[in-house]
């Protein structure tokens, strides 16, 4: 499997020359099995990039097909799909995967996204086939080659994990996340942090170690964990109710499922390059305390990185 | 009145390091009038930066107020709407004006960005700050401060959106992001509205090749903002809303080549520029 980083930033684009090394685009990775099976988690604004790249390839004659895996349909990994160029082709084929959800359907998020008054260009238009699955949580499939076995992930109204296996390799993509500690996250706002004195209900402890249990099962064993680390343990302290991990959440889950290699993810739209660089230092030092054996990166737009045949 | 661009991109923020030295934010642009009232022009991703900013002074600690005019509520014009950090501090207030029939239609257009499928938020109601939503009738002329803001509808391709003209003390500054004129160029009504403009901001996504191919798009090339300019009489115009795809040597060559249209046109007296990301010009 070949793994491609288009798009490694959270909340929306930031360009700029402080973000030049690791990127500004919103969160997009394409995976690539050795059979050829093209699979795209997320579809922030780094997946135009990788629309151009694709109209190089089959999808320019209209004769590609993709498989797009949405963690959740928060802007930031949706919000680059209708700048998505094989999705103007005919012939392309297009399926789009996410959790089910009661209250409004897959295809209507999508559709409302490039609905007037907002976007000049209706998605019915769209020239290239596009098939809605809507999942549930837990999910298991293939896609032909390639595993893909699902879990829930603890983000207001709730996210999606996958983990890929394919050519003798697994990916692991845990985006976005808070960690399975202070706040059940679902489909209520969460206005500011918990009280000081305020103690999780039982119920809610026990849903939240289940989630956790789940999600280093998804892990377990992965060559490569894609992982949610937006916060520094400053960050989250201010704000527990965004939905996101620090570094350290992510090198317990993957020092307990067995992992080879984390990347550091979903970078915080104020964090400069330099203080990425920061991150991954310090993200190095406690993995080589509490988790030898496990590699740390942090992504960039344009990192590649090949596992498995 | 001092005008700062916050994002100068349109259709999607570009990042990357082709696009570091004019900006990869989407459509922002911030006017300082006298005695420190603030107007701010489209809310595209540019908006973040602003607000950083913003917060340093009086808005940090909900004390500020401002006015926001939407041009329309394509993507790059609204998107940085719920990354504006002023509207998330208590006691901060915010008159929206925008283009819609209604002040509840501006309501659920700003209100659908920041649904629960799609935004934490959920609803703008949960951000803080006094939101205050009009709708403003093109030609009607309204009080900001002590400037007179007013609008023309010009074409967007197969729909319009508003242009903008700010007056404050004699000087003026006029705001055409998303223009897509028909054959013949601006209409009378928009030239009437930049006529004479110390600054006239123009959409000028494309060269006239690219335009040619997507004309579609319902966006201005460089010679529409040129000739906008020259027939408005404007003092100075600044290009404004290039293509995603542009990199800074493209908008380079864009500006150079509207400095040899004006000088064609016998109207070099008009200053041209590239607007670009930090860029202050005073009025």
């Amino acid at each position: 499997m070949k793994v491609r980083f288009w798009g490694v930033r959270g909340s929306l684009p930031v360009p700029g020359p402080r973000t030049e090394r690791y990127g500004g685009n919103t969160s997009c990775v394409e995976v690539q099995s050795g059979e050829g099976t093209r699979i795209i988690i997320d579809a922030g604004t780094g997946i135009r990039g990788l629309g151009k790249e694709l109209m190089r390839s089959e999808f320019e004659s209209g004769k590609g097909a993709a498989h797009i895996l949405v963690s959740h349909t928060h802007w930031d990994h949706i919000q680059g799909l209708p700048f998505f160029s094989p999705l103007y082709r005919a012939g392309n084929q297009l399926y789009v995967y996410a959790r089910h959800r009661d209250d409004v359907h897959l295809r209507t998020v999508f559709k409302e996204q490039t609905t007037d008054p907002y976007f000049p260009v209706p998605f019915d238009s769209a020239r290239a086939q596009v098939s809605f699955r809507e999942l549930e949580d837990a999910a298991r499939f293939e896609i032909k080659d390639v595993r893909v076995t699902c879990a829930r992930l603890n983000h207001p109204y709730v996210a999606t994990a996958y983990a890929l296996v394919a050519d003798g390799a697994k990916v692991a993509y845990v985006s976005d996340t808070a960690p399975f500690t202070d706040i059940l996250f679902g489909e209520d706002f969460v206005p500011g942090p918990p009280p000081p004195d305020f103690a999780l209900p039982k119920k809610q402890r026990e849903q939240l170690k289940a989630m956790r249990t789940d999600v280093v099962r998804l892990c377990d064993g992965a060559d490569v964990v894609i992982y949610d680390t937006m916060f520094t343990p400053e960050d989250y302290r201010l704000l527990p109710h965004f939905g996101h991990s620090r570094p350290s959440d992510a090198i317990e889950i993957c020092r307990e499922a067995g992992v080879k290699t984390l990347v550091l993810y979903h970078h915080a739209p104020d964090r400069s390059d330099a203080e990425v660089d920061a991150m991954l230092a310090g993200a190095r030092e406690l993995s080589g305390r509490a988790a030898r054996g496990l590699q740390v990166i942090a992504a960039y737009e344009g990192l590649e990185v090949k596992v498995g045949k | 009145m001092e005008v700062t661009f916050w994002g100068v991109r349109g259709s999607i923020p570009s990042p990357g390091p082709a696009t570091v030295r004019y900006g990869g934010n989407t459509s922002c642009v911030s006017v300082r009038l006298k005695n420190d009232d603030l107007v701010i022009i489209d809310c595209g991703t540019g908006a973040r930066n602003l607000g950083l900013s913003l917060l340093a002074g009086p808005f940090g600690q909900g004390k500020g107020r401002a006015t926001l005019l939407l041009s329309h509520a394509h993507w790059d014009h609204i998107q940085g709407f719920p990354f504006f950090g002023p509207l998330y501090v208590g006691g901060n207030s915010f008159t929206i004006y925008g283009g819609a029939k209604t002040p509840s239609l501006l309501e659920e257009i700003l209100e659908g960005q920041m649904a629960a499928q799609y935004f934490p938020v959920q609803t703008f109601k949960n951000m803080g700050a006094k939101i205050d939503l009009k709708a403003l009738a093109p030609g009607k002329a309204v009080k900001v401060g002590s400037a007179s803001v007013r609008a023309a509808l010009v074409p967007h391709g197969k729909s319009s959106v508003l242009a903008f003209r700010i007056e404050e003390d004699g000087r003026s500054l006029a705001y055409a992001s998303d223009a897509g004129y028909p054959a013949g160029g601006a209409p009378a009504e928009a030239i009437a509205l930049f006529k004479n403009a110390d600054l006239l901001i123009h959409d000028s996504t494309f060269t006239p090749e690219d335009r040619a191919r997507r004309l579609s798009r319902g966006l201005a090339s460089l010679d529409e903002a040129v000739d906008a300019a020259v027939r408005a009489d404007a003092r100075r115009l600044a290009l404004f809303h290039y293509d995603q795809d542009y990199s800074d040597h493209d908008i380079d060559q864009l500006v150079a080549r509207g400095k040899r249209l004006l000088e064609e046109k016998k109207a070099a007296k008009i200053e041209l520029l590239g607007a670009a990301e930090g860029l202050t010009l005073k009025i």
